[in-house]
């Protein structure tokens, strides 16, 4: 096992450039910590992140907001910035954890650590936000949608790390917005089910709809299938039986200890559904 | 490693592993055995400590985390006017049953009157919604946390 604590972005850029061994990130440390104490994750090289100054942080630039990889959750609740510009996003991440955990998880940790679960994704999902991916010669953007590739699988290369999520000031601008984490309790629950949703509706005509879900599939994904559907249609030209048969297309929902795949898959209808008439 | 923190208004150094618990370091490296191990996954609250000035669960954080920074366990907050406060409150309303959990409660508590102190029953759910009590205390507590905003003011 290896620690690293590189004294700048620089300097980390250059270690990973240097040494392609495995390694894990350390930022707010709320989800690696508990992998290492299941023995998930053994004699791992960690790179302690968190103190980089560079990587934290909320500003704005032209007509997008960046958000550095190792900001809190709680700081992008209390930004001023994102109230302004995302308040849909902001909103709705009161639900991720608990406060206590607010103050020291990551967005980029959540995005990292790639749970199915993970409660940030589908919100960036909709608001079709990227990833800013930084190697020592480069950097390159890449859409959230096509960040992952399997279970905690992503694109990332061995040199790369998170730099930034960019998400565009008019992202939320003249959309009706839906979010619906699905738990056992409010606070401290990990998703069952997770639908976010955005829409505009031109008269009765549903013009433009995007919807992502957590806990349906191996990692958290748009709806493409269905938002093609329901694109350009009124309430009445929908027919939902049609719907669910392009879900199901669309999600593997599993059995495991929080819920069994067929109450998941309904609940998902239910709560397209409740979008769909709200 | 070589790290340095602020601990109850102490400076302190210590040569640690940078990846061990930073519970761990503050019950065993420190002797300071009020703040408690329970779930050891961040979702209970019991290990909570102020972090520059936020609550957090320790026992998810590590050594590494606390460079440079200053904490307060539920022993420094004991010592202040408000931490004083809050345990009269809580004893006077009988809200601790086992008492596990209370360092937690104490930490977050302390947290809620430092930066709103509104007699708000909404906020005060919401600001102890990390911190979970398996005797079946909650009322009694929110009830504690009521009355020490109400005699702060």
């Amino acid at each position: 096992m290896k620690f690293i604590r590189p004294k700048d972005v620089e300097n980390l850029l250059e270690n990973l450039e240097e040494d392609k061994s495995k390694k894990y990130f350390l930022a707010g440390g709320t989800d690696l910590n508990v992998q290492i104490k299941n023995g998930i994750i053994r004699d791992a090289n960690i790179i302690y992140i968190n103190h980089l100054s560079e990587l934290s942080g909320i500003s704005e630039e032209n007509n997008i907001i960046l958000i550095g990889a190792t900001t809190s959750i709680m700081d992008i609740l209390d930004s001023d910035l994102i109230k302004r510009h995302l308040p849909y996003f902001q909103r709705s991440l009161e639900s991720f954890a608990s406060p206590l955990l607010q103050n020291t998880a990551t967005i980029g940790g959540n995005i990292a650590n790639g749970s199915p679960t993970a409660d940030v994704i589908p919100l960036l999902l909709v608001l079709d936000a990227k990833v800013e991916l930084s190697s020592k010669s480069q950097s390159r953007l890449i859409y959230i949608k096509d960040f992952f590739n399997g279970y905690k699988q992503n694109v990332m290369k061995s040199n790369e790390i998170i730099t930034h999520i960019i998400i565009d000031k008019n992202a939320e601008k003249d959309f009706l917005t839906f979010y619906e984490k699905v738990g056992s309790r409010r606070t401290l629950t990990i998703s069952k089910v997770t639908l976010a949703g955005m829409k505009k509706v031109s008269g009765q005509r549903i013009s433009q709809i995007r919807l992502a879900v957590g806990s349906l599939n191996e990692f958290p994904r748009r709806l493409f299938k269905v938002e093609d559907y329901i694109t350009d249609k009124t309430l009445t030209e929908i027919d939902f039986s049609r719907v669910e048969n392009l879900l199901g297309k669309e999600i593997t929902p599993i059995t495991d200890l929080r819920s069994d795949k067929e109450y998941r898959y309904h609940v998902c209808v239910n709560l397209i559904r409740s979008f769909l008439n709200q | 490693m070589k790290i340095s923190f602020t601990l109850n208004d102490k400076k302190v150094n210590i040569d640690v592993d940078p990846m061990k618990r930073l519970l761990d370091v503050i019950r065993e490296d420190f002797g300071l055995l009020g703040t408690k191990e329970g779930c050891g996954e961040g979702e209970c609250g019991a290990c909570t400590i102020l972090l520059n000035g936020k609550p957090v669960t320790s026992c998810i954080l590590n050594a590494i985390h606390a460079d440079g920074k200053e904490i307060y366990t539920v022993e420094g907050i004991a010592e202040k006017p408000i931490g004083k406060l809050l345990i009269d409150c809580f004893d006077e309303t009988n809200a601790v049953q086992c008492g596990f959990c209370f360092p937690g409660f104490l930490v977050s508590s302390y947290y809620y009157l430092k930066t709103d102190g509104e007699k708000n029953l909404d906020k005060i759910k919401k600001a102890l919604s990390g911190n979970i009590c398996r005797c079946t205390g909650y009322q009694k507590v929110f009830e504690s946390v009521m009355l020490a905003c109400v005699r702060k003011s």
